[in-house]
């Protein structure tokens, strides 16, 4: 997912701690007062003070299915704006560790409270944590809402937005942007899910059927129907050629709609965004050559055998910052965006995203993603 | 004794011992979670709350008591600082919790030694190379003479009034370690290096200086010269007793020197029994372990030097117990004890080594 910046105007909340925040990072002041000391004093103040930090609090959860509940936030003054279909990361800490992921944002830009719908991913550790242990009153840390899986400033005459399963959310974000902006020309919105139970927004959907008329709905049931095929979309929507689409679900189903739009060569633009925040990539065994992108240096290299990254990464002329090279001094420590290592000492499989690993003790064991 | 003599283990035993050694590494890194970090995030509240007291009171109080309280609260909050919070935050004992303020390597402490060449001389060279006589620089601070190993200079007979120095000025001694002044001055440093090096040292300690002797001392206005003897007298507090706890860690009677050559090619166990017979404990109260950073536990330091330190205690009585299965020495006393043996040693090696008989071990 690239980030680009859509040139938010700052709040004044941010024109007013900017300022301040800079000045207490010149290593000068720092030395004096630390930022974090003054953020600790801060949010003992008040929970949602903060010079940097969007944060949020929970002011209700619904129960949206079984497994999905929506929760609606009210940010802080720090809070910028989102565009329909963007993201936010949540960090929120779980047993001293700090854990994020990115969730579509459901709720209109421009609303005063923001919404994020959640379903419960087996073994998911921010989507239970969220379930199990969120509170009305809770305060959640947000980043601001970036991804280009957005609408475009002058709507196209035809629309269609095409959601399967919680890949719904963005593509919720979307209609009720539309039906703000009176959109009053064609727009097709097809969501697939398994039953009527599972399907989010069922509520709010009908709601904005009957006050938004420019909107056809179509809803597939996969368990009852027969199964989504391109040839079912294209049966239901026989103009696909002629319409900017936007579409959001799992992998697979975006991969066969991908498919189709090859297939019947259609040249009418196709955005998607992908649902999952970073693909898992199946750990291969060990020694196999896999490409590791140095993303601070906009440098790769492909890795030869199963040494530590640090050798790998010297070997293919990189100088990495490092120390004793035997995993304690922590020198050649950096940032893993994406991907999976092995701990050489340990034996242990990780492919947490954003994790910190030791270069001099690491291998890898997919295409990874460093920040050096 | 010059060089430590190898250990009575046979290969077999030290795979053994490695293996025992990282089960009980496992059990505790396996189990981190909420309790560690809200202790340190404790201990850097108490640390700020006692800087704020002790500031207010050398600013704000009238007469000596209040002075006194000031200087101890302020000490108090640089020896947190520095030995509970810095030294143990710096070694990455809590960046598994992916708080950026508690990054090992971002983390600036309350002291002329720069963060950074912090971590190169302490995280990288002793940790590494503890008690290896020529890698450790560690091993007397290129200032003083701890082993017969080491050769002997006329500039030795003034060790007694070198080590007093040290431990009143102990920050600038920390700060300045990682400049190698001496092998710059062997032309072994380019001279690019080495004022790259004093530039980082003296930015700190004008960083320090600036702070503690001239901004805080004009703000208290007419009461500058109470503020600048206070805050004097804590870093000077805090330069005492950092000396004395890390002094106790590894220059005490009984740890072992090596040579390089006996420790090339040194497996995990080899690694883990070095810092084991490198190293010595003091015993003592939750309090005392807290004050030293848990330095008091040294031993399990330098086995575990990214574990939260304030898991050592748990650790230890399965260390000594290991020590005791294997016939190893496990070496602990009192503070007392411990640094009587220190001093034996500096004054026995302010002495040329024909008068010398034997290190007594």
């Amino acid at each position: 997912m690239t980030v680009i910046d859509h040139n938010v105007p700052s709040t004044w909340a941010q024109t007013l701690t900017a300022p301040l925040k800079a000045a207490l990072q010149n290593p000068w002041v720092e030395s004096i007062v630390r930022l974090s000391a003054v953020e600790d004093s801060l949010r003992a103040l008040h929970p949602m003070l903060s010079l940097s930090e969007v944060r949020t609090r929970v002011v209700r959860i619904a129960q949206e299915t079984a497994d999905t509940k929506t929760f609606v936030l009210q940010p802080n003054a720090l809070w910028s704006a989102a565009l329909a279909g963007q993201f936010v990361r949540v960090r929120v800490e779980i047993k001293g560790r700090q854990v994020e992921r990115v969730y579509s944002l459901s709720s209109r830009p421009g609303a005063r409270r923001l919404a994020i719908t959640v379903k419960r991913q087996p073994g998911g550790l921010l989507s239970n944590h969220l379930h199990d242990h969120t509170r009305v009153g809770d305060v959640l840390a947000l980043s601001q809402a970036a991804g280009d899986f957005v609408l475009p400033a002058q709507l196209p005459e035809k629309i269609l937005l095409l959601s399967a399963g919680s890949g719904i959310t963005p593509v919720m974000a979307m209609l009720r942007d539309l039906q703000a902006r009176q959109y009053a020309c064609d727009l097709v919105f097809f969501h697939a899910c398994r039953t009527p139970a599972d399907a989010i927004f069922a509520q709010a959907l009908d709601g904005m059927a009957l006050s938004f008329p420019a909107l056809k709905r179509i809803t597939h049931f996969t368990a009852t129907a027969a199964r989504l095929t391109p040839d079912t979309l294209h049966w239901a929507v026989p103009d696909l050629d002629q319409r900017a689409t936007w579409m959001c679900g799992p992998s697979a189903f975006m991969e066969a709609v991908h498919g189709l739009w090859q297939d019947a060569a259609i040249a009418a633009p196709l955005h998607s965004e992908r649902f999952a925040t970073t693909p898992l990539l199946p750990a291969s065994s060990p020694g196999t050559p896999v490409t590791v992108r140095c993303a601070a240096s906009a440098q790769d290299f492909t890795t030869r055998g199963g040494d530590a990254l640090l050798v790998q990464a010297e070997r293919a002329g990189l100088s990495p910052k490092h120390g004793c090279r035997i995993g304690i001094c922590r020198s050649c420590q950096c940032t893993k965006t994406s991907g999976t290592v092995e701990n050489l000492q340990t034996g242990e499989v990780s492919s947490a995203p954003n994790e910190l690993i030791r270069l001099c003790i690491s291998a890898a064991r997919s295409d990874l993603t460093l920040d050096l | 004794m010059s060089f430590a003599k190898p250990h009575p283990l046979s290969r077999e035993q030290v795979d053994q011992f490695e293996r025992e050694v990282n089960a009980i590494r496992d059990g505790v890194m396996n189990d981190l979670g909420q309790a560690d970090v809200d202790h340190i995030r404790r201990m850097i509240r108490i640390c700020r709350a006692s800087e704020v007291g002790g500031r207010a009171l050398l600013h704000f109080g009238v007469g000596p008591l209040s002075w006194v309280a000031g200087v101890l609260a302020l000490a108090n909050a640089k020896i947190l600082d520095n030995m509970e919070i810095g030294h143990n935050v710096m070694h990455g004992q809590y960046d598994w919790t992916g708080d950026p303020t508690l990054n090992s390597q971002t983390f600036e402490w309350d002291i002329a030694c720069d963060g950074e060449q912090w971590r190169h001389s302490h995280n990288v060279t002793h940790h590494t190379y503890t008690n290896i006589l020529g890698k450790d620089r560690d091993l007397g601070y290129s200032l003083l003479r701890m082993t017969e190993a080491q050769r002997w200079k006329p500039r030795h007979w003034f060790q007694p009034l070198a080590n007093l120095l040290l431990a009143l000025g102990f920050q600038y001694g920390v700060g300045s370690h990682d400049l190698e002044i001496g092998r710059y001055t062997h032309g072994a440093m380019p001279k690019e290096e080495f004022k790259a090096r004093l530039n980082r040292f003296v930015t700190k300690t004008a960083k320090q200086w600036f702070k503690d002797y001239l901004l805080f001392p004009a703000l208290a206005l007419w009461s500058a010269p109470r503020v600048l003897a206070g805050n004097f007298c804590a870093n000077l507090i805090r330069n005492l007793w950092t000396y004395v706890v890390i002094f106790c860690g590894h220059f005490t009677e009984g740890v072992a020197i090596y040579r390089e050559e006996d420790t090339r090619n040194e497996t995990r166990g080899d690694w883990y029994l070095r810092q084991l017979s490198g190293s010595s404990n003091l015993t003592g109260s939750r309090l005392f372990h807290i004050m030293s950073g848990h330095l008091s536990h040294q031993i399990e330091h330098h086995l575990f030097p990214d574990m939260p330190a304030h898991r050592y205690p748990e650790v230890a009585p399965k260390i000594q117990a290991l020590c005791e299965k294997y016939g190893l020495f496990y070496n602990t006393g009192s503070l007392f004890k411990q640094y009587w043996t220190v001093m034996a040693r500096i004054l026995t090696y302010t002495l040329p080594p024909k008068k010398v008989s034997a290190l007594p071990s």
